[in-house]
């Protein structure tokens, strides 16, 4: 009978230390086989989907001239990349290595401690490669935590072809219209082409619909600051009348003038690309898809309002490195590849993004390949991201901030009344954002 | 001795069982109890032992307080709906029709369908702009409907696309109870006369009061914990309106990264249904 207690007893230990201990256990393994430097390092790398194409590219070359380090994407569409980056690096997962880092998300990773600080990792005078407000979106506590990848910004592209059947001048090139005279051409633009009684041409339409990012520049152009100075509060910030103002033209652009479709971010592009949108204000990235398409399209420049300012959206990739990384050099490594010289040269070309390193900038504001349509389109960029562009409001919770925002704006498009909105919103900002209060001071 | 010895062996045969239900079942909620008592300090990684302030805050956040609403309200409608549904499927795919295998099969389709191709499939259809459920409203002279996008609609478009996913499977269960029920006594009641009515309420009613709790107490815990449908198609929005305490629970661990908060929700919820499920089955019990 003895011999059966202790039977028992000893597999329930072995189940409960397996269930216990069994993570890291398995994990350590893992590192050990990483870091073997004749069994060659692989990198693990969570990425933004829409990324792939130019990453894979580096990464060819990058283990050409590295064969013992192979490189492991893992992709994310963009719904789920912060949602898999919380649930990898809450739970100290050692199976990263590198990952993708949304600018106003820097210091939200650096104060939850994602992030190994470059500075010990990286030649001290890399930062002189990128643009300074880039070098600043990602310095926490007079440290690099990240390295930018690239930015971006946005343009108006014009269907061509709407324009010229409803006999609307185009704009120009170098025009920048205020948001009123969009609604009035909008509404010219807007149509039933099938007959069925439903409007299925549309006049505008944004390309992040519901998405902080983009419609910040909404509240941007009317100087309205989102959170406090110390980043933890909202209410009177988000909900002031400045953005309650920015957000109704929002609003209005669905529910009463009705020149823009209820869709989702995911759908816009391709309504662009299908003729049903006349004017999409798209990011700049958006060129190679839309050069591959057969649409007939001209571009000008990113709407203010008339009694406003000049301001445009503008974020940047940044890539860090995993504080429970077990293989930091080999990841630091491929991390300079990729964001200076060649590797940010491959990201810029085949991927189409506005890039961050000065020496590619110099090359778009000086080549002439630059001046004619439709590569101009990156040099407008360049010239937005450093003359017009306003960076996203600073907050440790920036995650929580923008989450709840975009619920908001997807509340105002479907017809609830923006300050109701902004005000519920402001509040449950607020109380997500007390956890940080310690953290802070 | 070899008594003391067969007395450990049902023990014995137990053990596995036993350990399963210990380390997938008892230890998680110890676990989630345990972790609801804690909270993570930014900066220093700690984990500090805060007692039930994580509760506390919760019974003091107005957002805790809609989803709970959002939670009860969504179970009061879409459990009786489906069960109801169920239950009606079950005695038509009963009937002595032929080809009735072929019906049966049609029927299962939907329970074959995974969630989010589901989920995905009926955001499609119920678009606002251009989708096909609207098209057909408008082709017989209604109005078009905002569906998912609006706030008194939500809920109910969603307990809409999850029963079309459920009713069918739940029905497999009461199907097989109602060919459980012996003819003979559809016979001996039917010649005491017995309408189909009554034929229905002293015959079948009472013998299906097993495989009855068995779908009742299930399709409760089914849907207390269902958040895939509001977690890809509406996020938990229209303001709020379809932000089931799981969803509010997950945002909390995996955006918010706030676990402490989200455990002490799990830990609420595990408490009402079981609540729930124990006043089900004190009603259901089997009186034969």
């Amino acid at each position: 009978m003895k011999k059966i207690l202790s039977l028992i007893s000893m597999i329930l230990i072995l189940l409960l230390a397996a269930c216990g201990g069994g993570n890291s256990d398995i994990s350590d393994e893992n590192a050990d086989t990483d870091g073997d430097e004749t069994g060659g390092t692989e990198l693990s790398f969570i990425a933004y989907s829409n990324y792939e194409a130019p990453l894979e590219a580096v990464i060819e070359d990058f283990e050409a001239e590295n064969p013992n380090i192979t490189v492991k994407l893992e992709l994310a569409p963009f719904e789920q990349l912060m949602e898999t980056i919380e649930i990898k690096m809450g739970s100290k997962s050692e199976d990263v290595d590198l990952l993708f880092v949304d600018s106003p998300l820097a210091v939200n990773y650096a104060l939850k401690g994602y992030l190994e600080p470059l500075d010990s990792l990286m030649s001290p005078d890399i930062a002189d490669a990128w643009v300074d407000s880039a070098v600043d979106g990602v310095t926490f506590q007079d440290q690099m935590i990240a390295a930018p990848m690239n930015s971006s910004s946005q343009v108006l592209y014009l269907n061509k072809d709407i324009f010229e059947e409803k006999g609307v001048p185009l704009p120009k090139e170098n025009e920048r219209l205020t948001w009123e005279e969009i609604i009035e051409i909008a509404e010219q633009l807007t149509y039933d082409s099938n007959g069925d009684g439903q409007n299925d041409v549309f006049g505008f339409s944004f390309d992040q619909i519901d998405r902080a990012y983009q419609l910040l520049a909404l509240s941007d152009s009317l100087d309205a600051e989102m959170v406090s100075e110390n980043g933890l509060e909202a209410t009177g910030y988000t909900n002031s009348p400045e953005a309650v103002e920015a957000f109704q033209f929002y609003s209005d652009l669905f529910n009463k003038y009705g020149v823009s479709p209820r869709i989702d971010r995911a759908e816009s592009i391709d309504y662009f690309i299908s003729g049903k949108i006349a004017m999409y204000l798209g990011a700049n990235h958006n060129l190679p898809k839309l050069e591959e398409s057969d649409l007939n399209y001209g571009v000008s420049l990113h709407p203010y309002f008339a009694k406003g300012e000049v301001a445009t959206p503008t974020g940047a990739w940044n890539v860090g490195i995993s504080k429970y990384s077990k293989n930091k050099e080999a990841a630091a490594k491929f991390l300079a590849y990729l964001t200076t010289g060649e590797g940010a040269k491959t990201v810029f070309e085949i991927g189409g993004t506005l890039p961050v390193a000065n020496e590619l900038l110099d090359f778009i504001e000086t080549d002439p390949m630059y001046d004619e349509f439709p590569n101009n389109i990156i040099r407008i960029s360049a010239t937005e991201s450093r003359e017009t562009a306003v960076p996203r409001p600073k907050t440790p919770g920036y995650l929580e901030w923008e989450t709840n925002m975009n619920g908001a704006f997807k509340n105002i498009k479907n017809g609830t009344d923006p300050q109701e909105a902004l005000n519920q919103a402001a509040s449950e900002i607020d109380n997500l954002l007390k956890k940080y209060e310690e953290a802070v001071e | 001795m070899m008594t003391v010895k067969n007395k450990w062996v049902p023990y014995l045969f137990l053990l596995p069982a036993f350990a399963g239900l210990l380390l997938f079942k008892l230890y998680p909620i110890i676990s989630a109890l345990l972790q609801s008592m804690h909270t993570l300090e930014f900066l220093t990684q700690l984990v500090r032992f805060v007692g039930f302030e994580n509760y506390v805050s919760l019974f003091n956040d107005p957002v805790f307080w809609n989803s709970l609403k959002v939670t009860l309200w969504f179970n009061l409608w879409i459990n009786p709906f489906q069960i109801t549904l169920a239950f009606g499927l079950a005695l038509l795919l009963n009937t002595g029709i032929k080809q009735i295998t072929f019906f049966r099969g049609i029927n299962f389709i939907p329970v074959a369908v995974s969630v989010p191709t589901a989920a995905i499939l009926w955001k499609i259809m119920l678009s606002p702009e251009q989708g096909v459920v609207n098209s057909i409203l408008v082709a017989l002279g209604m109005s078009p409907q905002p569906f998912l996008e609006s706030s008194s609609q939500a809920l109910a478009s969603i307990v809409a696309i999850a029963s079309w996913k459920g009713v069918g499977y739940w029905a497999l269960f009461l199907l097989a109870g109602l060919q459980e029920v012996s003819p003979s006594l559809y016979e001996a009641s039917s010649m005491d006369g017995a309408s189909k009515w009554q034929q229905f309420k002293s015959v079948t009613y009472p013998m299906m009061k097993r495989p009855l709790t068995f779908v009742v107490v299930s399709v409760t815990v089914a849907n207390m914990l269902l958040f895939a449908p509001m977690y890809i198609l509406t996020k938990g929005g229209p303001n709020q309106s379809t932000n089931v305490l799981l969803l509010e629970s997950y945002n909390s661990a995996f955006l918010y990264s706030d676990m402490g908060r989200a455990t002490a929700i799990v830990v609420i919820m595990l408490v009402i249904t079981a609540i729930i499920v124990a006043i089900e089955f004190r009603i259901l019990r089997a009186k034969h």
